[in-house]
């Protein structure tokens, strides 16, 4: 359909609100756990699924996930894609400075798969099945940056 | 069922920009509706809104909209997610035996005005998801992509076939924005990559939508048209929200929101039954993904029917006929425009891109991140 | 057409300002854990689920995709209504339809609202967000004429010149005012469920509190309130076998105005207590249940009341009592909890308010006191239908649900 041309007044409405989101009791362990160089997860009492990051409700049993477990900091790259741009604000698209790795890696002995960051090994050398491990940053603070990337064991 | 519920006519506008601003959008495609038709805004008994908050950067969206879309003084809702569940939610208020007509209104400003990203990246946990940065719809849709082809032994050919499939079936359809000159597998193959597997060209174009769509009971459908368009069935479903547990190689939802449909409008063999799709596949790997979810083609088959023209108007299973999201896509209208695409096929009346014997269609519309959460609506004349 | 029923009803156990212990997914998960609790149900018994809030509130889009698991509802059909402050109704008007259209037996009702998560001003001034923006941008003076801080539907916008025309029209006074918003606060204090109690209110209390545009003080407004509530309804033939108690839907309807603070670009301003959107619903509705005189056939009333004036302004909008006439019914102590026109034993809206919720709740507290389950709030007639009203938008959207404690003779 031809667009209507119409000359009208149209100010970019900048918005841009801050809000105060509560991360939750499964989070808040989380993020306590990683300020100790700990991943934890939450367990299924009737499955026993564990999930990682933990949550509070398995879906499945319909089942209150009050277990929380620390869970290993090794396991396999299942999946990864090479990211050519980023998402800037959520918002725009741009061109990522260098192309960078987001990896979905199985922990050993973990139901769910964790996104995160792979680093320290040339796109090209990637393989679904390889061995990862975590890196933390050097100083960690219970925040979601502690958990650096992974990278081959 | 006491009745049956028609679409009787719609009204849709897609561009890049449509220069100009919601409320005269949305006047002049109820206008322009209402003008085609020869009625009033006393016709329409129910108003469904549908659009979201997020994407008009109001709280409140249709706030503004009452006196442009006719709902001064009438019956008005608003569903906030995919066009196809404001259908759904008109088709009931007709069944309720309450309302005679029902018109949802949706509109989406993606193309100009604000990005279409936003609409899923808000959609994801403050808590986690958005805090570590990783997910978008894009890099989610890559390693989905990833996922699938590996699983089913496709090659990433496939995402270049489906594209150009619909490219240059867009570039026949006049309602589509991405209209591209020779816009082959050569063509999609060297746009630029996004998340790999992805290019550009697999991906959807940020697009400004509206679209209005008038529902009648079988009597009041009489009245308004001569080439009523029949709800035979429809069905929604949600996978999980946590992305490290979806199996990302199919689509447990829209397996089910189809077989709901389908039993609703009892198809017992909907590969044979129905004679085209309009999937609201956002990013090329979704084509075939949902198709064989919803049962159109046998798991594994796809990359085959692809090569072998099945999907392809004339084939055995035509596929987004009209040349898909992937030629235009707007979130909330994106479910509308299938269907509007569908009801012109049915009605015969898809000028260029016309199949021959269109009786049945499946249309698809999609939420969240790989599609989370689907809707399926069954049309038939 | 057939008879839809209401069987189970969940609060999550605290309405209050700020829930930091809990994410969004997780507290309404408390709620929909009560629902079950309440009717004996589990997530295998329901159909489809239908999801309310006003998202802009908290900074998350379609939260039903988030909270799909802790609302219990993977593989179910889910649909999002978002209507404004009428939404927790209209969500509820959905279920009604995806059960009354012969589509779905038992559907499940759950809406939030985390208003501690942002700033509800600001989700509330977000209605007019762009036309101020552009407003400003043009040069144009926002605090002159055009009042356009009276615009939103923030706290003491419009509401004021909604206020003073109802006091012309009924010749109400600020007491009238101040006593409804002591009687609101007093029921608050019989619901383990509201948010601002005070069992001593008195209209001297209330009178003290700062006035923030007149007529309008600190005590007749609304808090922001972090809070969800579920409410699940069956179809007749289920419902008989859920439930012993079941509160029954007679009629509901909607209607939507131009947003009654005027269209900001033509200028056009209508009077903000006029609300015909609101007698054009309540007539429809009365239509639909088959009542012919509400005032005698009503035995309760919950109105959403953002605002403590808005109780006895809608009631006299609803048909409960001629225009001027809910003051008076005030002042003889009928609109009380022992009275002859009990109205909000909850404490109403401007005693909690979680958004998402607070139209539903006007519901849900009808149904438990047709059930005889409202406690220490229960009001002392029987009630055998009671009346439901919410409104939204900028003052423009009103819905109406009546309820029964018997099915509707079809
Ligand atoms: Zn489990």
């Amino acid at each position: 359909m031809e667009a209507e041309k119409l000359e009208f007044f149209n100010p970019k409405v900048p918005l841009d609100f801050q809000y105060n989101n509560r991360v939750g009791i499964g989070i808040e362990r989380y993020l306590r756990g990683l300020g100790e160089r700990k991943i934890l997860g939450s367990k299924c009492p009737q499955c026993g699924k564990v999930a990682v990051p933990p949550r509070t409700v398995c879906g499945k049993c319909s089942a209150t996930m009050g277990e929380f477990v620390e869970v290993s900091q090794e396991g396999t790259l299942e999946n990864f894609t090479v990211g050519h741009v980023q998402l800037v604000k959520g918002q725009r698209l741009e061109k990522a400075e260098s192309p960078y790795v987001v990896g979905l890696v199985r922990l050993d002995g973990v139901d769910s798969l964790l996104l995160a960051r792979i680093s320290g090994v040339d796109p090209s050398d990637l393989k679904v099945g390889m061995r990862v491990k975590a890196v933390w940053r050097d100083e960690v603070q219970g925040d979601y940056a502690d958990l650096d990337h992974f990278q081959p064991a | 069922m006491a009745e049956k519920v028609a679409v009787v006519a719609f009204k849709l506008a897609c561009a890049p920009d449509l220069h100009t601003t919601r409320e005269r959008l949305v006047f002049n495609l109820t206008r322009g509706l209402f003008d085609e038709l020869g009625i009033d805004r006393h016709a329409i008994d129910s108003f469904v809104m549908n659009s979201n908050d997020f994407l008009d950067g109001r709280t409140i969206s249709t706030v503004f909209l009452d006196a442009p879309s006719g709902a001064y003084l009438k019956d008005e809702t608003k569903v906030e997610m995919d066009g196809v569940h404001a259908v759904m939610y008109g088709w009931m208020r007709i069944m309720s035996g309450q309302y005679e007509t029902a018109l949802v209104v949706s509109l989406a400003l993606t193309g100009s005005q604000v990005s279409p990203y936003v609409y899923t990246q808000y959609s994801l946990s403050p808590a986690y998801e958005r805090q570590v940065g990783l997910l978008n719809e894009l890099s989610g849709a890559a390693l989905q992509a990833k996922a699938y082809l590996s699983r089913r032994g496709y090659s990433e050919e496939l995402l270049d076939l489906v594209a150009a499939k619909d490219l240059e079936l867009a570039a026949k359809n006049p309602r589509q924005i991405r209209r591209l000159e020779n816009a082959g597998v050569e063509r999609v193959r060297s746009s630029g990559p996004t998340y790999e597997p992805l290019r550009e060209l697999h991906c959807y174009p940020p697009t400004d939508a509206g679209c209005v769509v008038l529902l009648a009971s079988e009597k009041k459908a009489a009245e308004l048209t001569d080439k009523p368009v029949w709800i035979k069935g429809f069905g929604s479903s949600i996978d999980t929200y946590f992305f490290g547990e979806r199996d990302l190689t199919r689509s447990p939802s829209a397996a089910d929101a189809a077989k709901r449909a389908f039993s609703m409008a009892g198809l017992t063999d909907p590969a044979r039954e129905i004679d085209f799709a309009e999937i609201s596949a956002l990013y090329a790997h979704e084509e075939p993904l949902l198709a064989e979810s919803m049962g159109l083609l046998p798991e594994g088959e796809a990359e085959k029917a692809y090569r072998a023209g099945d999907t392809r108007p004339g084939g055995s299973l035509p596929i987004n006929p009209s040349g898909g999201s992937l030629g235009a896509h707007a979130p909330c209208v994106g479910g509308l425009m299938r269907l509007c695409e569908a009801v012109l096929q049915l009605r015969g009346e898809a000028g260029d891109l016309q199949l021959d014997g269109a009786r049945t269609a499946l249309v698809h519309g999609q939420d969240g991140i790989c599609a989370q959460q689907n809707g399926v609506v069954i049309l038939g004349v | 057409m057939r008879n839809v029923g209401i069987v189970g009803v969940g609060y999550c156990p605290r309405f209050v300002s700020k829930r930091t212990d809990v994410c969004i997914p997780e507290m309404v998960s408390e709620a929909v854990e009560a629902a079950f609790a309440d009717c004996g149900l589990g997530p295998e018994d329901i159909d489809a689920v239908i999801f309310g809030n006003m998202h802009p509130f908290e900074g998350v889009n379609m939260p039903h995709l988030w909270a799909v698991e802790h609302m219990r509802a993977l593989g179910k059909p889910v649909m999002r209504i978002a209507t404004g402050g009428t939404t927790g109704m209209t969500a509820f008007h959905a279920a009604y339809y995806h059960i009354v259209s012969g589509l779905h037996d038992v559907v499940m009702v759950v809406t939030f609202e985390k208003h501690s998560e942002g700033d509800a001003q600001v989700g509330l001034l977000g209605i007019i967000t762009p036309e101020a923006m552009a407003m400003m941008m043009a040069g144009i003076d926002l605090t002159g004429a055009g009042g356009m801080g009276a615009q939103g539907g923030g706290s003491a916008g419009a509401i004021t010149y909604q206020a003073v025309s109802w006091m012309h029209k009924s010749g109400a006074t600020i007491d009238h005012i101040d006593a409804i918003a002591a009687m609101e606060r007093r029921n608050a204090a019989r619901n383990p469920y509201a948010h601002l109690k005070d069992p001593e209110a008195t209209p001297e209390k209330i009178a003290k509190t700062p006035m923030i545009s007149y007529p309008v003080r600190f005590g007749h407004v609304c808090p922001t309130t972090d809070g969800a509530t579920v409410c699940i309804l069956a179809s007749e033939e289920r419902a008989a076998k859920i439930a012993d108690k079941v509160a029954w839907v007679w009629g509901v309807a909607s209607c939507a105005s131009d947003p009654t603070t005027g269209n900001l670009i033509e200028g056009l301003i209508t009077d903000p207590a006029e609300q015909r959107q609101c007698v054009i619903a309540a007539q429809e509705a009365y239509k639909r249940a088959g009542i012919e005189d509400p005032k005698k056939e009503i035995d309760y009333v919950e109105i959403y009341n953002g605002f403590a004036h808005q109780t006895l302004m809608y009631l006299e909008l609803v048909g409960m009592c001629e225009v001027g006439e809910a003051h008076k019914l005030l002042e003889k102590g009928e609109l009380e909890i022992s009275g002859r026109l009990p109205v909000n034993a909850s404490g109403g809206v401007v005693s909690t308010n979680a958004i998402g919720t607070s139209a539903l709740n006007r519901v849900t507290e009808c149904a438990l006191q047709i059930m005889g389950k409202a406690g220490e709030r229960q009001v002392e007639k029987e009630v055998h239908k009671a009346l439901a009203h919410g409104w939204g938008g900028l003052m423009q959207y009103v819905s109406i649900t009546i309820l029964a404690d018997k099915p509707k003779k079809l």
